[in-house]
């Protein structure tokens, strides 16, 4: 239980600079090194939460993939050439303003519905569920959730390639 | 550690997302920052499915990883385009759409 306390309170402050730096890091290739740390920090909150499924998935998926395409599209447009904007002038600050209030606003809401839970004040008294378990769940009571994924993954392909085709490629 | 520690954080990083979405203006930044706030849902997705004792929250997870997925592949060719046509990935210097 102490461990547990011990590593969340290493990795959230780790994964709130690592978010931090992605907002903050004037260039896009040091945003995306530092969205790499902030799933890996993820990761391993999602493996102390006793989810090692979605961790091997955050590993696998966002950093194997997600990140990767990133990283190439960057390299494929070069934008060593773009000027840096700065981006702390008073109005661009100030667009934020509704949505760190409209976030606030959740966080209240959040608050006043799960206060009278009794769940959520004490730590998890059951064991995590575990692959088998959610294997189970996925593919028979929730086997639309995977043919959903399935279709969106299809379609979202097909929409990649048609967006970044070239115009007057007659093909 | 409690429910409302990983709630808390989750809520944090969508913060930290949706206001960086407001405050830069690269393209591939507002990408960047729909990601952090996918993650964070994730997070308190993750967290509910831990102390709900329920499997939903995890499945409910690779749904939003296949649109996060779904989501960079089809964002990534939008900026492609948008670099194409408009030489450059500045927000605020693309406005065609703008009344």
């Amino acid at each position: 239980m102490i461990m547990e306390t011990v590593i969340f309170w290493i990795l959230s402050p780790l994964a709130v600079a690592a978010a931090l730096a992605v907002v903050f890091f004037k260039r896009v290739v040091n945003g995306v090194m530092s969205l790499l740390a902030f799933m890996l920090t993820l990761a391993g909150l999602y493996v102390l939460m006793g989810a090692q499924l979605v961790a091997f998935f955050q590993v696998i998926v966002y950093v194997g993939a997600v990140l990767v395409l990133f990283a190439f599209v960057i390299m494929l447009l070069n934008l060593k050439d773009a000027p840096v904007q700065p981006f702390t002038s008073p109005a661009e600050v100030k667009a934020a303003i509704p949505a760190v209030l409209f976030a606030v606003g959740i966080a209240a809401f959040t608050w006043v519905a799960l206060r009278e839970g009794a769940f959520v004040k004490t730590a998890a008294q059951q064991p995590a569920p575990g692959i088998r378990q959610i294997a189970l769940d996925l593919f028979t009571r929730h086997l639309l959730v995977f043919e959903l994924t399935s279709v969106i993954l299809f379609v979202a392909a097909v929409a990649a390639i048609v967006i970044s085709r070239k115009e007057k490629d007659p093909s | 550690m409690t429910l409302y520690h990983f709630v808390g954080l989750g809520m944090v990083l969508f913060t930290i997302g949706a206001a960086g979405f407001f405050i830069r203006n690269n393209a591939v930044v507002l990408l960047l920052c729909i990601e952090i706030m996918l993650n964070a849902v994730n997070l308190i997705f993750a967290s509910f499915a831990r102390y709900l004792y329920g499997t939903e929250g995890q499945i409910f997870i690779f749904m939003i990883m296949t649109i996060a997925a779904a989501e960079a592949a089809v964002g990534l060719g939008i900026i492609i385009a948008l670099y194409r046509s408009h030489k450059t990935l500045d927000m605020s210097l693309i406005k065609d759409l703008k009344g």
